[in-house]
């Protein structure tokens, strides 16, 4: 990841109301060029609409969002030639064909000539459409139009992506196919937002995320970070050559282990601490004399993470 | 290469690879498609798609196999009517006004339909929101939209010209007329087209816009029967219609030229800005062009007036309209978001002669206020000014009906009640935007209210009342602009009329006056320096021009 010093997206502070309710609370964070950063949350908890504010295509009710050090409110115009945003539908016109859609979204953004030619060359050899140019757009399969989608996305080379849920009714080929082309437009050092209801996905390419419910953002950060914020207690692991008598009494007498179930020479058990009191742990288990031949600790994935920060609250 | 433009480059040069030595034709097609490419680049991208939509669309290859069927059978069916007739009989009006009839259906129904359903599918098929964030700008779309419009109609048009000949040479009817019969369906069309447009930016919401499409096809309806009666008219009756055409024809063509291009612009930018981002400057063309459309309107006038023999009527007629155009425009006006954005406040003039003249046409609906009682007491001085020549030119002799009294009356009466009712009704607005959201349209109404409450509460309570009930006019119906308009005009009664002159104007004095500082507020804001950020875009935009030689002797750098 490039970090520069100037964020290509910030949030200040914004909030958006809708009659009495608070869509968007407060939400700050920033992303900066080369960075894939995940927005996750429940269904209704602000993302698609700050994605919205930060598309022009709505107002804060407060608070400000810079792309590229553009208010979004102040200077939408000087916003959208650096900003390439995918909803979560997809518009299809009727009666065109994939280079008519590319073709009018070039003219759109201001490519003429063989600047234009170019760019969609470049776009249709990017997201593999180059055998489907005329094809109807009408007829292509889901994958297809996502991959068409991200391509007018990109069509004026924008260095901020702003992508709503683009892995959604995916199959999984068709999902790593996007989750390649993301990578590779993050490597290119453009600034991508993304929200998805993959996590696991989401956690492969995703250098920090934010957590946002009921328009608050919960968390912001790597998911290590975050893990490390909320993880209080993990699961541990421990087999021990022949003392399982002597590690049940040692494990029990300690303030940190709780929910200790050995079976033969392993031993399971919740240890409250995180990573330093792991190895603390771990070395303690050593000096007491015990032949350690497996230890571990199970640490949370982005989905246990998100549930934890949510507190279960998925919709 | 995987695109049109460049494949059909490549098939070109083939081609003319493939002969030994590239023909004369080969670089000439090749030259032309070059053109042709280049010119695509100048032409609006919605056109360019709306286009190719049309041309593998079906209702498009329908209707155009409908107006070709129909005018075939129109053909065959009015010369078999005709009959022998046709060798020695001047027939072409019979034919043209069938033709004409055919034609306008596509032009006055299909396409301003079309218009209007071409911008309400793009929030249908969520292709709106794209659109929008791309560069282009709210005049482009809205152009492009009416550029595909002309390029349907030029389609119709295409299909009836031969038509179209076939009565000219039937004889009945000159060129002239058929030029100016489809010159007029041209600019009909286009502008309901523009109408259709307007109407499709005025809500999101599907329920308002099924009402607003039923009434919009009612509409339509309409006015093909409307241009199918005009059409048989002029066919039938008008046969040459530059024949014998005096000064007052090309007069009436100016007025109708004027008022439609002023109007036309006039739905343009307010249909432009229906669609801009809200921190965008949406009121001042829509102002700009209002004060065209008075300075146009103004100039009939007085032309009509001079014509005239500087009758007092025209004067009378000029304020009605006036005041009446005023009031419409000032609810829309004072019906605004309050707050300038900073985008906006960047560009707010700084001199003093720019803040004295222009700050008026800033957005607002306190300037816009101020807009109004500027333009409208322009209007009552100008027409002081031209009673005032009247009644020198005629050396003060001049007697009949209306009296100047009543016109002069007139004019500061209804400049009282456009003042005051604005400003009332502005005030009621700006109070209830303290405690909730006022859109645009609950402010209209707001207005709209209070102008019915004027009207409606004096009448109501006057027919309760067994006294006032026979009294042809009470002071309790000063409220009413009509009534007590009209009452000026009873005769008799300077008595009444020097009480209204009193009254009216000084409420309104004073409604201006209650409103004055929260004018004064909006036109206390001054410019904003542009971000530093901006300023360096701006700079990477449009970089000054290198300085060169200032003078014969400088040298270049």
């Amino acid at each position: 990841m490039i970090r520069t010093t100037s964020p290509q997206i910030e949030l200040s502070h914004l909030h958006r109301v809708f009659d009495q309710a608070h869509a968007v609370n407060d939400v700050s964070f920033e992303v900066y060029a080369g960075e894939v950063f995940g927005y996750i949350g429940p269904n209704g908890a602000g993302k698609t609409t700050s994605m919205r504010i930060l598309a022009t295509l709505d107002e804060p009710t407060a608070g400000d969002a810079y792309i590229d050090g553009f208010s979004v409110v102040d200077d939408p115009d000087r916003v959208r030639r650096r900003l390439g945003f995918m909803p979560d539908y997809f518009g299809t016109y009727q009666n065109v064909n994939v280079y008519e859609y590319l073709d009018f979204f070039a003219r759109a953004y201001g490519l003429a000539g063989q600047e234009r030619l170019r760019a969609i060359g470049e776009v249709m050899e990017f997201t593999l459409l180059d055998s489907l140019a005329h094809k109807p757009i009408d007829g292509l399969s889901k994958g297809m139009k996502q991959r068409l989608c991200l391509g007018r996305t990109m069509i004026h080379n924008p260095s901020v992506l702003i992508l709503d849920e683009p892995a959604a009714g995916l199959d999984p080929r068709a999902r790593i196919e996007l989750r390649e082309m993301i990578e590779r437009l993050a490597e290119a050092g453009k600034a991508i937002l993304i929200s998805s209801h993959i996590l696991t996905e989401l956690a492969e390419i995703a250098d920090r995320v934010a957590i946002i419910e009921q328009g608050r953002l919960l968390a912001v950060g790597s998911v290590a970070e975050i893990s490390a914020g909320v993880q209080s207690r993990s699961t541990a692991r421990v087999r021990v050559l022949r003392d399982a008598d002597r590690l049940r009494q040692w494990l029990a007498a300690r303030d940190d282990i709780f929910d200790l179930n050995i079976t033969g020479e392993l031993a399971v058990f919740t240890h409250a601490g995180g990573r330093e009191s792991e190895a603390r742990l771990l070395r303690e288990l050593i000096e007491a004399g015990f032949s350690v031949i497996e230890f571990g600790a199970q640490h949370k994935s982005l989905e246990d993470v998100f549930l934890h920060v949510t507190e279960g609250r998925v919709q | 290469m995987t695109t049109d433009a460049v494949t059909t480059e490549e098939q070109s040069v083939d081609a003319a690879a493939g002969t030994m030595a590239p023909s004369r034709a080969a670089a000439l097609w090749s030259a032309i498609d070059r053109f042709l490419n280049h010119a695509g680049d100048w032409l609006n991208p919605i056109l360019v798609k709306e286009t190719r939509q049309a041309l593998k669309s079906s209702q498009f290859t329908i209707t155009f196999v409908l107006v070709l069927a129909a005018s075939w059978v129109v053909t065959v069916g009015v010369v078999a009517a005709i009959g022998p007739r046709i060798f020695y009989s001047a027939e072409g009006g019979t034919l043209l006004a069938w033709y004409y009839a055919v034609l306008a259906f596509p032009l006055l129904v299909v396409v301003p339909l079309s218009a209007f359903r071409s911008l309400t599918a793009e929030r249908e098929d969520n292709t709106y929101d794209l659109l929008s964030i791309t560069t282009l700008k709210p005049w482009q779309i809205i152009s492009g939209k009416l550029g595909s419009s002309m390029a349907q109609m030029a389609v119709y048009f295409s299909v009836m010209t031969p038509c179209l000949a076939f009565t000219y040479l039937l004889r009945g009817v000159d060129v002239p007329t058929i030029a100016i019969l489809l010159l007029y369906t041209f600019f009909w069309s286009l502008g309901l087209s523009m109408v259709g447009i307007l109407l499709a930016t005025l809500t999101t919401q599907r329920f308002a816009q099924v009402f607003i499409l039923v009434g919009f096809v009612s509409w339509l309806l309409f006015m093909f029967y409307c241009g199918v009666m005009w059409g048989y008219g002029t066919a039938y009756y008008g046969r040459s219609m530059l024949g014998g055409v005096g000064s007052g024809f090309w007069i009436v063509l100016g007025v109708i030229a004027t008022s439609y291009a002023t109007f036309f612009a006039l739905a343009f930018f307010a249909a432009a800005g229906m669609i801009t981002f809200t921190s965008e400057n949406r009121s001042t063309p829509l102002r700009a062009c209002m004060v065209v459309q008075q300075a146009a309107f103004v100039g009939w006038m007085a032309a009509v007036w001079i014509s005239g023999n500087f009758r007092l009527e025209f004067v009378l007629v000029m304020i009605i309209f006036a005041g009446l155009y005023w009031y419409v425009m000032g609810t829309l006006l004072t019906a605004e978001r309050p707050g300038l954005s900073q985008r906006v406040r960047r560009r707010l003039p700084q001199s003093f002669f720019g803040r004295m003249f222009l700050s008026w046409f800033n957005p607002g609906p306190n300037s816009g206020y101020m807009f109004v009682i500027a333009n409208t007491t322009l209007i009552v001085v100008l027409g002081m000014f031209a009673i005032a020549f009247g009644e020198i030119t005629s050396g003060g002799g001049r007697g009949g009906n209306p009296t100047v009294e009543e016109v002069v009356d007139t004019m500061v009466i209804g400049w009282g009640y456009i003042v005051g009712y604005l400003g009332i009704g502005l005030l009621i607005i700006s109070a209830l935007r303290r405690i909730a959201k006022v859109t645009m349209l609950a402010a209209v109404l707001i207005h709209l209210l209070l102008l019915l409450a004027g009207f409606g509460i004096p009448y109501a309570v006057k027919s309760m009342s067994i006294e006032l009930r026979e009294a042809d006019y009470s002071f309790l119906q000063i409220t009413d602009p009509i009534f007590s308009i009209r009452h000026i005009f009873d005769g008799g009664v300077r008595g009444d009329a020097n009480v209204l002159l009193i009254l009216i104007p000084g409420v309104a004095t004073c409604v201006l006056l209650l409103n004055m500082p929260q004018i004064i507020r909006e036109l206390r804001v001054v410019r904003e320096a542009a971000p530093t950020r901006v300023l360096q875009d701006e700079a990477e935009l449009h970089p000054p021009p290198e300085a060169g030689p200032q003078n014969p002797w400088d040298e270049p750098a």
